[in-house]
This record gives C-alpha cells, structure tokens and sequence, in this order.
C-alpha cells in the first residue's frame, strides 16, 4: 500500500461514514463535558473547604494526585461491579481524573489573591460568604479556569479508553479497528477515532479561550 | 494609662477605649496591653511609633478585624466590644496601604461596595458614586468605568479614600494611608485630604510610623511604645514642644523647631509692610518711594494689586524713562497664600532673589511681605506661649494633662 492509496482509502472511509463519526464525537465531548461539569463543582467545592486550612489541604492534593495516578485501564473496570458497564462507570473514572487539576487551581487562585484586597473587603463589612462569592471566586476564576481546561485536554484521551467497558465516544472506533486489525478498515478506524479525539481537544481548547474572554472582567486580564 | 489632655474636656468622645488588651495566641507578651484612649469627635488622631509597637493592631481592634482578648470599644457611647463585626464596619470607613481595591471591579462597583451592603437603590449609588470622585478631584465620566490597574497609584489611592467614605460613615481608620506613594504625589494628597477634612469634619484614627507624616496631619497624636503603651497623648505643638519624656523626645529626633514651622501657617503670623507702587506710576514716584523707606526695592502692583514686579534704584538708573514699571526690574516670584505653611513659605523665600516672600490672597491680590525675622518671631512666639500656657496651667493646679 502507497501513500496515495492509503490516503484515498481514508478519506473515502471518512465520506461515507461522517455520520457516524459525528456522533460518536458528540457523545465523546457530551460525556466529557458532564464529567468536567461535576469535577468543577466537586473541585472547588473541595478547594473552597479546604484552601485555609493545611491538613485538610495535603490530604485533598495527595488523593486526588493518587487518582490520577491509577492507569485508566485499570480504574474503569473497577466500577463495573458498582455501575455495570457503560457510561456511567467511565463517568465516574473521568470525574476522578479531572479533579486534580482542577482541585489544585482552585487551591492556587484562592490562596494567590492578595491579602489587602480580602482584608479591606471584610473590613468593609464584607461577610465570609460574600467575600468568598463576590471577591475570592472571581479574582481566583482565571487560574481555576485554567485546571478546567487541562482537565478538558486530559479527558478527552482518557475518555477514548472508556469504550473498553463498552462507554461511548471515539474510543469505539479504535477498539473495533484494534480488534479487526490486520483487515483493511481497521487503520481507517483507528486513524478516524485519533484525529477525532485530537480535533475535539483543539475545539475544546478554542471554547476555552472564548470562556476565558467571556468570563474574565477586564480589570485583571 | 493616659488622662485626657485638658483642652479637649468640652469635646465629643466619638471613641472610647477602655483597657483594651490583645493577647495573640502563643506569644508570651500581649501584642496591645491594657490601652485606654478617648478619641473626639471631628479630630485626627494620629497612632504614631516604632514598627511593631502595636498601632496597626490597635487600629484593627476599634473595627474588630482583630477581637480583642479583654477591654471594651465604645461607639457614641455605645459598647460595640460585642455588636455585629460586620454591621459595625459598615458604619467606619476603611483605608489600607495597598488600599485593596478589587481589581476585577470597575471604579464605580469599586466605591459602591458598602452602599450596595447597606441595599441602597441603584440611583442613589450612582450618584454617591459621582458624587465622591468629584470629592477626590476626579472626573466621574473619565473614571467611573475604568478598572483599578488603568489608574495611577495617587489615583488608586484617592478612590481608596473615596471608597471609605461612600457610605458616609462618621468614622475612617485610615492604616498609612499615604505609605506607598512617591513623596512628592504624598504631599499633594495629604493636602488635599486636609482641605477634605476641613469640609466632611470625620473622626479619623490614622496609624503612621512618620512623627512628620504626624504632626502634619494630625490634629492630636498618640505616640505609642511597645505593646501600645501611650508614651503621650497631645496635640503636635504640645508634644513638640514639650515631650512627655525621654522616649518621645527622641521619636520626634531632633529638629523639632524645623517641624514646628511645619505647623504654622501664613495666616497666623503678622505680615511686615513693604513699600508698593502702582504699575502706572512713573519712575520719580518710584524713586521717590524707594527713597522714602529703608528697604531696597519697590514691589510693583498692577490695577487689581497683584504683585508684578521688584524694582530698586539700579533697575531705574539702567533703563530708560520712558519703560514701563512693568518691564523693568525683577519678577516677583516666591508668592505664597495664607494657607501655606511657614516651612513652605521658608522654602519659597530661599529660592527667591530677595529672600522675601510675598503673600497674596486668594484672588492674589497683595496681603504682605514674609521675611526671615517674621520666622523667627513666629517660632519664638509659639514656644513662649506653650511655655506660659504649661505655666499657667501648673499654677492652677491641673498639672500638665499629659504627663503620666
């Protein structure tokens, strides 16, 4: 097989097959989206409780370190037994991994805003919970912004793996390409599932950037 | 620790400290230590003394950003020691510093912090807002919507002070407010916020570690030593000239006549006379008048009497007759005001060609002359009335008010 040939034999794959290409990508960015989306509430939920105090802090960084740690076709069959197979079990593996980065941004941004700023709030008569929601949150949100997106970059991959314990997305090409290999379709699904999952992290990252602008006041971009 | 001084016996207490102690967890010795002070209403107090003397301390105790360990804080006679932290620091402007403005809010959300805590409607914090940058010498249109970092550190500083009184509190603790801000931008803001005062009348505790940052802005300074002891309790001439003792002495230093002149403004020292002559004179009244007084030269005053000229018998030998009085002779700089302060005015006078300033009001019109013996008299008055003022004092038995 030449180059020429192996090229056309994609692309014609790619045209007749585009649709559902599609919508394994939609699935892949539905099931990472909702993992980033309960990882950030669960992360700075995490980052909010514990920025202040140490103990708790290393206790919070040390396991969700160690998660990410686990290999991912390791963690995903582990909750086969609790959630069977599918969606849910990659789900949870997802949130897990996502955390860190996420947990620790918060950690960071939190404790990076400057003191005299938190300290002429409360001494305007700014309570706890609204220096937090008013003050802390916002000024932290660039850097907590940015561990969502790392987090983003990461699931995408790791997502891939989940079609292992039958999850959706991308991942379900590679394995049926693994699984046939040797035949003819198997390097067109495998290639298609890899450069989906690299488009959807380059998408991703350009949502990120129109979050970023979005969402962060002028005054401290 | 320390009476109150006598002069302020008809006073409002605005403040009232009472054996405030803060005991700092493992730390041996108590950070503050059993201070008591009355601060009156409409007053800057000064806290002035050594790092690590427990002034910033005791500032944070009064809005209670640190609780402290005993003793009781009263507000318009009432016991706040107890009352609601966050309601009660609504009610007491705050000025640090690193002023904190919070950079991701413009200007405008900037000053209407406390306003918005308060629930004030929307028009009225508005035109609060407005209202107080027009306060600080700031265009509202041209600022309101910028953002913290687009300003310079004067300008921060300025809404810094404009966000501590947009609430209109009675009281602002302001923490070396002007500390960050090159000397030059400083002088300027400490007068402007003295001319400030002037209007608003705030009970203001001002912590500082500069005696001449002190005994500029204040109007009573409370020298304090270690763990907030009241070393002395007194106005800045008081203190100046007559130290409670050897630890005050030596925080006001040396040179304490110089920073008296610093107190002294034009508007209470007699002015000397000086020969004038109107611009439209001619040169043989000129000479006339030059020859009618000891002084060397004439001032030249135009139709509404603002000074123009210096003039003297050189100038009229070497110019023609036909000149007039106006393009003759030397510029008549070193011009002061009444509000400006003898140390300016000394300033102004070492620069100037004759060594004389001269004083106009505000529509500068001609008032008088200032000279080095004016000075000199001025500040040999003002010890020998503190001298006579203690004396007489001591004669009718009140003791000196703050000796301890």
């Amino acid at each position: 097989m030449d180059d020429e040939s192996w090229l056309q034999s994609f692309l014609t794959y790619l045209e007749f097959t585009w649709e559902d290409l599609f919508a394994l990508a939609i699935e892949h960015v539905i099931i990472v989206a909702v993992a980033i989306g309960i990882a950030t509430v669960v992360g700075v939920g995490l980052g909010v409780a514990t920025y202040r105090t140490q103990r708790p802090r290393e206790i919070v960084l040390a396991v969700t370190g160690t998660f990410l740690t686990i290999p991912s076709l390791a963690l995903f069959p582990l909750f086969i037994p609790i959630f069977g197979l599918g969606a849910t079990s990659v789900l949870v593996g997802l949130v897990m991994y996502a955390l860190l980065p996420i947990v620790r941004n918060t950690i960071v941004g939190l404790r990076e805003v400057d003191p005299a700023i938190v300290e002429s709030a409360q001494g305007m008569g700014m309570g706890r919970t609204r220096r937090l929601l008013r003050i802390e949150l916002p000024l932290a949100w660039p850097v907590i912004l940015t561990g969502m997106r790392v987090s983003t970059v990461v699931l995408v991959g790791i997502a891939a793996i989940g079609a292992y314990v039958n999850g959706p997305g991308l991942g379900n090409l590679i394995f049926t390409g693994i699984s046939q290999f040797g035949s003819a379709r198997a390097l067109n699904l495998v290639l298609a599932g890899t450069f989906g999952v690299i488009v959807l992290a380059v998408l991703f990252d350009l949502v990120y950037s129109l979050v970023f602008r979005l969402t962060t006041p002028r005054g401290i971009r | 620790m320390t009476d109150a001084p006598a002069a302020a016996a008809d006073s409002t207490v605005k403040i009232r400290l009472e054996d405030l102690v803060k005991h700092f967890p493992g730390q041996s010795e108590p950070a503050v230590d059993s201070l008591s002070l009355d601060i009156y209403e409409g007053e800057i107090v000064i806290l002035v003394g050594p790092s690590g003397c427990g002034k910033t301390t005791t500032m944070k105790l009064i809005n209670r950003l640190i609780e402290p360990t005993s003793g009781r804080i009263f507000l318009d006679g009432t016991d706040v020691t107890h009352s609601n932290p966050d309601q009660l620091r609504r009610q007491i402007g705050y000025v640090i510093q690193q002023i904190g403005l919070f950079p991701h809010q413009t200007i405008a959300d900037n000053i209407a912090t406390v306003p918005r805590l308060l629930g004030w409607d929307k028009k009225r914090i508005a035109a609060r807002v407005d209202e107080l940058l027009e306060t600080v010498g700031m265009d509202p249109i041209a600022y309101r919507r910028r953002y913290p970092k687009e300003l310079s550190g004067g300008q921060r500083q300025r809404v810094g002070v404009a966000r501590a009184m947009s609430a209109d509190p009675d009281v602002m603790l302001m923490d070396e407010p002007f500390g960050a801000i090159d000397p030059i931008t400083r002088d300027r803001l400490q007068n402007e916020f003295l001319r400030l005062q002037e209007q608003i009348k705030k009970t203001i505790i001002f912590v500082t570690h500069d005696i001449d940052e002190a005994i500029k802005m204040g109007d009573r300074i409370a020298i304090l030593s270690e763990q907030s002891h009241v070393a002395q309790y007194d106005t800045p001439e008081r203190i100046l000239v007559n130290p409670a003792d050897d630890f005050v002495a030596d925080f006001i230093g040396r040179g304490a006549s110089l920073k008296r002149i610093g107190l002294s403004r034009v508007r209470d020292i007699e002015l000397q006379e000086w020969p004038t002559v109107p611009d439209s004179a001619s040169h043989e009244e000129l000479r006339r008048a030059l020859e009618s007084t000891d002084k060397s030269a004439v001032l030249v005053l135009d139709s509404q009497r603002r000074p123009q000229r210096w003039v003297n018998l050189d100038h009229l030998r070497r110019t023609p007759g036909n000149r007039a009085l106006i393009e003759i002779g030397l510029p008549a700089d070193a011009v002061v005001q009444p509000h400006a302060t003898l140390s300016d005015t000394l300033n102004e006078m070492l620069t100037a060609r004759y060594s004389l300033a001269i004083v106009v009001d505000a529509a500068h019109t001609y008032q008088g002359i200032v000279d080095i013996d004016t000075i000199n008299d001025a500040v040999r008055g003002m010890r020998e009335n503190e001298r006579g003022r203690l004396r007489a004092a001591n004669e009718q038995g009140e003791g000196v008010a703050s000796r301890p």
